[in-house]
């Protein structure tokens, strides 16, 4: 009897009261954008863009991209619903494209509280700062490539295994963010022809405004500064001893992949100034080189890699001082390590960066030569 | 009350006990420690580890001296059938309170994490079937839920574990950063989250091996600590101390990070499955308040009540709407009233039994 009346209950309230009543909406009625992007326009109104994958078999464009003005994100989705097919979704955002224009303004942030207020936003989103018009980026639709939200994701996500750019997720561009020891570094992409490109980093300041720029090769020197070596990292350069005769074949030039690296640091305060020693070491593979073995033996070789290494750790030591900006996170081992003096400066850390004694050491070893002498 | 076949076996004393610890606090702990002592405030979950260990060293030295009745019965042996009768209701009182609060914050948790659609009160009702079936049977049952519940979601931890190996160790450093004073502040205001415990002054004489009852409470709380401990620490090491305070249930929130190659959005499957943990606080206290309330009616059949108490709080949600802040404000009511009663009330029946005895002696 019990049973009986226990089992009605429950088919009962499952049936008429389940919590997505009306919710349950098949996929073709969804519209699930992949890819939305931020930008202001000329008059520096807010735009929104978004673009999403059709799944009906009857259109001809397998991309739906919508375009429009509002205050938010939050306020844009009731337009987007009027303009879409169907119900918009949070959910699977890839990327999040944000638009130069708007970094160029300080505290921008807060635009993007609901991302982290509505737990229907997934955080694993990549952020990628647009270097040019974000209408452009998002409305390329290459013939020979896969969708703009999909090529852009895989372009960061195999640049990143190869330790050539930063995994900003909007997860972690909001802890660079509020961290006071750091200042954020997001991808960067821009339109260049008719392709797309993912170009490095973009480097902002701690109130998240846009102030600096990282090569594809800078962008790795960052990371290694970082000590996050990812699954491959190829590093290309000039050995300055050897003149470079002709200047059209670069018969200087030598590359290696970095089998294993690490970097350690030490974290001083002394004189009112704190000091940050550098040990990086790496074990590389001699891939390519274009000068004949004789010309250079291989213990100077070492040396000169080192040097050459050293000094383009250095330079990019100095713009970031002198951008006032410090995307390693030295910050965090300052509190970590001189937590007293730290907490003096904490609230303008990159101010007290930028007077920091930095030491750069670099020890390379080498470990094949390759296959042909 | 007398308890000669409804025995609980030692494991499933500890997982009781370690059940009603382990619940809803544990969302919001990472953040509630953040706020007082920064990334310091692993320190505080090993001194409530501490004490609430010596608590429960009390609550079983008082309950050695009357080991077949429950609290109430050894207040109505020692003080009078007066003193048991008001313990009674004000123990109804206790655990109907905290079993109201729980089970609304648990309708919550669903409804915000889980089914931004639902109606709390259809969440609500679908809450109390299981209820029912487990409530109505007896503490032997409970045991073996909670057992069952605690080895089939034991494994969420590595979700934990698997963050914490990935996150920036160095926040946690300098060790004791303002020193001990935020420390003890974050002792003295901030929920306790070994709450439970308690529920030792009822269950213990169902315990089969009495000898072994204190090792019991000491594992029960060890594994508590354990668990706060690695989701603690796992939140401050994923996230920076500067932003730390600004999630809510960072606890839920840090399950969104990870992401496999077979599936994305983590928090909604383990938050759904972590509705069993959080069953295995609210049923025994459910359990108790019923207890309570059959008692002081004099029935030993207490599944009738179960309904009226079930009824009570679809009812209170019905008409009393909880939210997020209101449901805190009870809670903190509920706290002093378990911070009476899990520490204060033990200690003082100690001194008096032990008074009690020497001075009999004396008469001798």
């Amino acid at each position: 009897m019990c049973r009986i009346l226990i089992s009605a209950v429950v088919f009962f309230l499952t049936v008429f009261f389940s919590g997505c009543a009306g919710r349950n909406v098949p996929i073709e009625n969804l519209t699930i954008p992949l890819v939305i992007g931020i930008d202001l326009d000329d008059n520096n109104n807010l735009i929104f863009l978004e673009s999403s994958p059709v799944f009906n078999p009857d259109a001809k464009e397998n991309n739906e991209i919508y375009k429009l003005e509002a205050k938010s994100i939050r306020e844009s989705r009731k337009y987007f619903d009027a303009l879409a097919t169907g119900e918009i979704t949070a959910a699977k955002i890839q990327v999040l494209l944000i638009g130069k224009k708007i970094l160029e303004h300080e505290n921008w942030f807060p635009i993007l509280d609901t991302v982290y207020r509505n737990p229907n936003f997934s955080i694993n989103t990549k952020v990628v700062m647009v270097d040019g018009s974000v209408e452009e980026v998002i409305f390329h639709t290459p013939q020979s490539k896969p969708q703009t939200g999909v090529f852009l994701i895989d372009a960061v996500n195999y640049n990143v295994k190869r330790t050539r750019n930063v995994d900003s997720t909007i997860h972690d561009f909001h802890r660079q963010m509020y961290e006071k020891g750091i200042t954020p570094a997001i991808a960067r992409v821009l339109k260049k022809g008719k392709n797309l490109k993912l170009a490095g980093i973009a480097l902002l300041n701690e109130k998240g405004k846009y102030v600096d720029t990282l090569g594809i090769e800078e962008s790795s020197m960052l990371l290694l500064f970082q000590d996050k070596k990812n699954e491959e990292l190829t590093l290309s350069l000039p050995i300055q001893k050897l003149a470079d005769e002709e200047g059209i074949f670069h018969k200087n030039e030598i590359s290696m992949t970095i089998n294993s690296s690490k970097t350690k640091i030490k974290t001083d305060y002394d004189d009112g100034k704190f000091r940050f020693s550098f040990k990086i070491y790496m074990m590389i593979n001699i891939v390519e080189r274009l000068f004949p073995e004789k010309s250079i033996k291989e213990d100077e070789l070492k040396k000169l890699i080192e040097q050459e290494l050293t000094s383009r750790f250095e330079n990019l030591i100095k713009r970031f001082q002198e951008n006032k900006i410090d995307p390693i996170g030295l910050g965090i081992r300052a509190r970590a390590f001189e937590y007293k003096h730290y907490k003096k400066v904490e609230d303008y850390w990159p101010e007290a960066f930028a007077e920091a004694d930095v030491d750069i050491s670099v020890k390379v070893e080498i470990n094949t030569l390759g296959a042909i002498k | 009350m007398r308890a000669e076949k409804n025995k609980i076996t030692w494991w499933q004393y500890v997982f009781l006990i370690h059940g009603v610890q382990l619940g809803v606090g544990v969302f919001t702990l990472p953040r509630v420690v953040a706020e007082k002592s920064g990334t310091d405030g692993w320190i505080p979950i090993i001194i409530y580890w501490f004490l609430s260990t010596i608590a429960s060293f009390f609550i079983i030295e008082v309950m050695k001296k009357y080991p077949d009745g429950t609290i109430v019965d050894l207040l109505e042996h020692y003080f009078g059938k007066w003193v048991g009768k008001a313990a009674m209701i004000l123990f109804t009182i206790y655990f109907g309170l905290l079993t109201t609060v729980i089970y609304a914050r648990e309708a919550l948790f669903i409804q915000f994490w889980v089914l931004p659609g639902g109606q709390l009160v259809v969440i609500a009702l679908l809450l109390a079937i299981p209820s029912f079936l487990i409530v109505r049977k007896n503490i032997v049952v409970l045991g073996r839920y909670s057992q069952l519940v605690f080895f089939f979601s034991v494994w969420m931890l590595l979700a934990y574990i698997i963050i914490m190996m990935n996150g920036q160790w160095l926040h946690l450093l300098p060790v004791l950063k303002e020193g001990w004073g935020p420390i003890l502040k974050t002792v003295k205001t901030v929920a306790l989250p070994f709450f439970g415990f308690e529920i030792l002054i009822f269950i213990y004489p169902y315990l089969q091996n009495k000898e072994k009852a204190f090792l019991g409470a000491v594992t029960a709380n060890t594994i508590t600590m354990m668990v706060y401990l690695i989701v603690t620490i796992a939140a401050f090491v994923l996230l920076s101390p500067d932003e730390l305070t600004v999630y809510q249930e960072p606890t839920i929130m840090m399950l969104k990070v990870l992401e496999f190659r077979f599936i994305e959005r983590l928090e909604i499957p383990l938050f759904s499955l972590y509705l069993f943990t959080i069953s295995t606080t609210v049923l025994p206290f459910m359990f108790l308040t019923v207890f309570c309330t059959s008692r002081l009616f004099g029935t030993q059949n207490h599944s009738r009540f179960v309904v009226f108490f079930l009824l009570f709080e679809v009812l209170y949600i019905i008409f009393f709407q909880p939210t997020f802040e209101k449901n805190t404000m009870i809670h903190q009511i509920a706290k002093k009233w378990g911070i009476a009663i899990a520490f204060a009330l033990p200690l003082l029946l100690w001194g008096i039994l032990l008074f009690q005895r020497s001075s009999t002696r004396g008469t001798f």
